[in-house]
């Protein structure tokens, strides 16, 4: 009996070291905002990632293994307007975890105050427009002003969640805004030889990316968001592409390359495939080297398209 | 007089000269003043100048170490286009509504089917789901069909799921449901990856499976590896007529669950799931005493997706078993006394799906039935078929099913299914 006791008090010793520990546990949707959260957060926060940055993180499955992760999680945070719409509720419900319910302080959509685009204007939006989202396009975190939000909205709910580390992750958020400011200036620097140029796009990934460093989106391989190309819209792109002197197709890495290959062939141009998340590919380590990553490729590609 | 006259005249003429002097002397005091002030008021210019420029500098400098912070005033105001989706968006209070038509051309050499080589809209649903309060969500499915000329509404599903319960790990459910036995069973008619049920659900739980009125609780087992492990106890009505009681039936069938999920790497998981169910088979009235029927479920799927090219390839193979146990005391059917009889019988599929392409997959099912009632009758299906999904909402299939029985003749059909979804309605689990 004495030896059960010893035992039972063990246990409850251990576990309530298990509660009282010093980390927050956040599950991300995007490995993006895990890379951001594991910058603000550093040795404060535990954090993983539902989707991998080389899968399309509109198409997750609601795996029970992820129910699993959420269940355990202190902070769930998502990238919000509706790109996660297809498993977000399925996971929150499944985990059974009451903390990161929508309007608990556990969950998070980073999105609030970002600068927004394409946010449909008309009184009616419906399928025949494809996947849109009615919010505004979701795919924000190609800029990087953008992202100096989202870092300060982690480190505000971090703050919020561990007051006692509040100066921590402020120091942090300091930190990365100076690495981002730095950073902006060498990357627009990089690309400044092009801006003006026109590019050509697999999916409505990259306005935010066009429009931060002066680049334009001449036309999409996709014929309306979502929906796969078809002959008679690449028969219109490679017209546009034509006429408006396009020599750069960009594509994240895990769309189909054919259709971007043979548009290529048809225009002389150059198809670009680069990571649109962190962990698209092994340079996308984190999100400097995300954004890193996607600067060299498109500026290497331009250059050797003789666009200099 | 005179002397008076000569004063007033020096006085008159002195007074000027008085005024004058004091003039002068205050316009020089004035002057001094005036060069005081402008001494004063360059200085204060310099200093002010001075004070200027170091806060400008000041400023920069904070602008390039606190980037965020002088920007953050542009990034906040929402630009107008925002808030009126904003609006939009806030108006969804309402619950999500949706309509889903199952619309199919069925092609048979069985004479006796109901729409034998005619067009169907085989089905209608209509789902509405949302939030009841912050501790539960509420969902409803109706289902619009055709039945002897005449299109009839029926409940398929209506029930609240209690989210926020005080132990950990566990969820309620409460009204009618499709019950938690195997895999297919839960399925609706439009999310199976198939146009038609597996025999094994036809034969012993009927056309569109098992759902009835009941009470459901389900937990998930804290185990140290962390694995999604869920037991599920259910009990509900007994009115399912073929293995069960039926329409007459007054007692409750008891169900129990149990899943267990497991990543095998990050594009292949593995599901087991067994399942138990048990009731009365004679609703309790004593026609043939009180008999039991108990029936156990061994499920097995098998997940392939490779995340980079997930839009493009995956596998399932999905496996179910089912084992049935029908006592039945001897009777007096009017003429004859029938026997007492234990039927112990059997039934399961197994089916592979192949995506090759975005928008194609192609399948094959075996099923093998018994039946509830009888263990010496059965069929063998070899189906096989091709879906070619027009968006996320929409798919086209065309099926061919050959169908070998012992105590009938053989079945050979062919189904053409188009599947057309409005609204919201596609969140499905995994």
């Amino acid at each position: 009996m004495r030896k059960v006791i010893i035992l039972l008090t063990l246990l409850l010793g251990l576990s309530g070291i298990a509660y009282g520990k010093d980390v927050i546990n956040v599950l991300t949707t995007t490995e993006d905002l895990k890379s951001i959260t594991e910058i603000i957060g550093g040795a404060k926060v535990k954090v993983d990632s539902l989707a991998r940055g080389y899968q399309d993180p509109h198409f997750v499955a609601a795996k029970p293994s992820f129910m699993m992760k959420a269940k355990n999680a202190d902070l769930f945070m998502v990238i919000g307007l509706e790109l996660e719409i297809g498993y977000e509720e399925l996971i929150i419900n499944g985990s059974r975890n009451q903390r990161i319910r929508i309007g608990q302080q556990g969950y998070l959509d980073v999105s609030e105050g970002v600068n927004l685009l394409e946010v449909p204007t008309t009184t009616k939006i419906d399928r025949s427009m494809g996947d849109v989202h009615p919010m505004g396009n979701p795919h924000y975190w190609l800029d990087p002003e953008n992202v100096k939000m989202v870092a300060y909205n982690i480190a505000k709910r971090l703050s919020e969640l561990s007051p006692d580390n509040a100066p921590y992750f402020q120091e942090n958020l300091a930190s990365f805004d100076k690495k981002i400011a730095s950073k902006m200036i060498e990357w627009k620097e990089k690309i400044a030889p092009f801006k003006g140029e026109k590019i050509a796009v697999y999916h409505r990934s990259w306005p935010y990316f066009a429009d931060r460093f002066g680049l334009l989106v001449a036309c999409e391989l996709e014929p309306k968001p979502g929906i796969p190309p078809s002959p008679g819209h690449l028969k219109n792109v490679i017209d546009i592409m034509k006429r408006d002197n396009v020599k750069i197709i960009l594509m994240e890495v895990f769309y189909d390359e054919k259709p971007a290959q043979f548009v290529a062939a048809q225009t002389g141009a150059k198809v670009i495939i680069v990571p649109n998340s962190v962990g698209g590919t092994k340079e996308a380590k984190d999100y400097i080297g995300l954004i890193d990553t996607i600067v060299d490729k498109l500026v290497s590609g331009l250059r050797s398209s003789g666009k200099e | 007089m005179k002397k008076t006259i000569m004063f007033l005249i020096i006085a008159i003429l002195f007074i000027p000269l008085a005024v004058t002097d004091a003039k002068g002397n205050e316009v020089a005091q004035l002057q001094q003043e005036m060069t005081a002030l402008r001494s004063q008021f360059s200085e204060m210019k310099m200093s002010y100048e001075t004070r200027i420029t170091q806060l400008e500098t000041k400023i920069e400098d904070l602008q390039k170490t606190y980037s965020i912070r002088a920007e953050k005033p542009q990034i906040a105001p929402p630009a107008p286009p925002q808030s009126t989706s904003l609006g939009r968006y806030f108006q969804s209070f309402n619950p999500d509504v949706s309509v889903i038509g199952d619309f199919t051309y069925h092609a048979t050499d069985t004479k006796n089917t109901e729409f034998r080589n005619q067009f169907q809209m085989r089905q209608t649903e209509l789902a509405f789901s949302a939030s009841v309060d912050p501790y539960a969500r509420g969902d409803f499915f109706f289902h619009v069909e055709q039945e002897d000329g005449n299109w009839h509404i029926g409940l398929c599903e209506g029930y609240m799921t209690l989210l926020t319960l005080p132990i950990d790990g566990l969820q309620a459910k409460v009204g009618k449901f499709k019950v938690e036995f195997g895999k297919a069973n839960k399925l609706h008619l439009h999310n199976l990856p198939w146009v038609d049920y597996p025999n094994m659900i036809t034969d012993y739980f009927g056309e569109e499976g098992m759902s009835e009125p009941g009470v459901s609780a389900s937990y998930l087992i804290p185990n140290p590896w962390n694995k999604y492990i869920e037991l599920t106890g259910q009990v509900v009505n007994n009115r399912n007529g073929v293995s069960f009681a039926g329409a007459e039936g007054t007692s409750l069938v008891y169900l129990g669950h149990l899943k267990c999920f497991h990543d095998i790497n990050e594009a292949s998981t593995i599901e087991l799931g067994t399942s138990l169910a048990t009731g009365p088979n004679d609703g309790g009235l004593g026609r043939f005493g009180s008999d039991m029927t108990t029936l156990e479920g061994v499920d097995l799927t098998y997940k392939w997706r490779p995340l980079q090219q997930g839009l493009y390839k995956s596998v399932t193979f999905q496996n179910e078993l089912l084992f049935s146990q029908h006592n039945r005391p001897a009777f007096d059917d009017g003429t004859d006394i029938i026997d007492a009889k234990n039927i112990n019988s059997w039934a399961g599929y197994s089916s592979l799906e192949y995506q090759f392409a975005k928008r194609w997959s192609v399948f094959g099912r075996y099923d093998f039935s018994e039946f509830p009632l009888t263990s010496s009758s059965w069929e063998n299906a070899y189906s096989t078929g091709i879906t070619f999904a027009q968006s996320e909402y929409c798919f086209w299939r065309v099926q061919f099913k050959h169908t070998d029985r012992n105590f009938d003749k053989d079945d050979n059909a062919v189904w053409l299914q188009c599947d057309f979804g409005l609204g919201p309605h596609r969140k499905h689990d995994y």
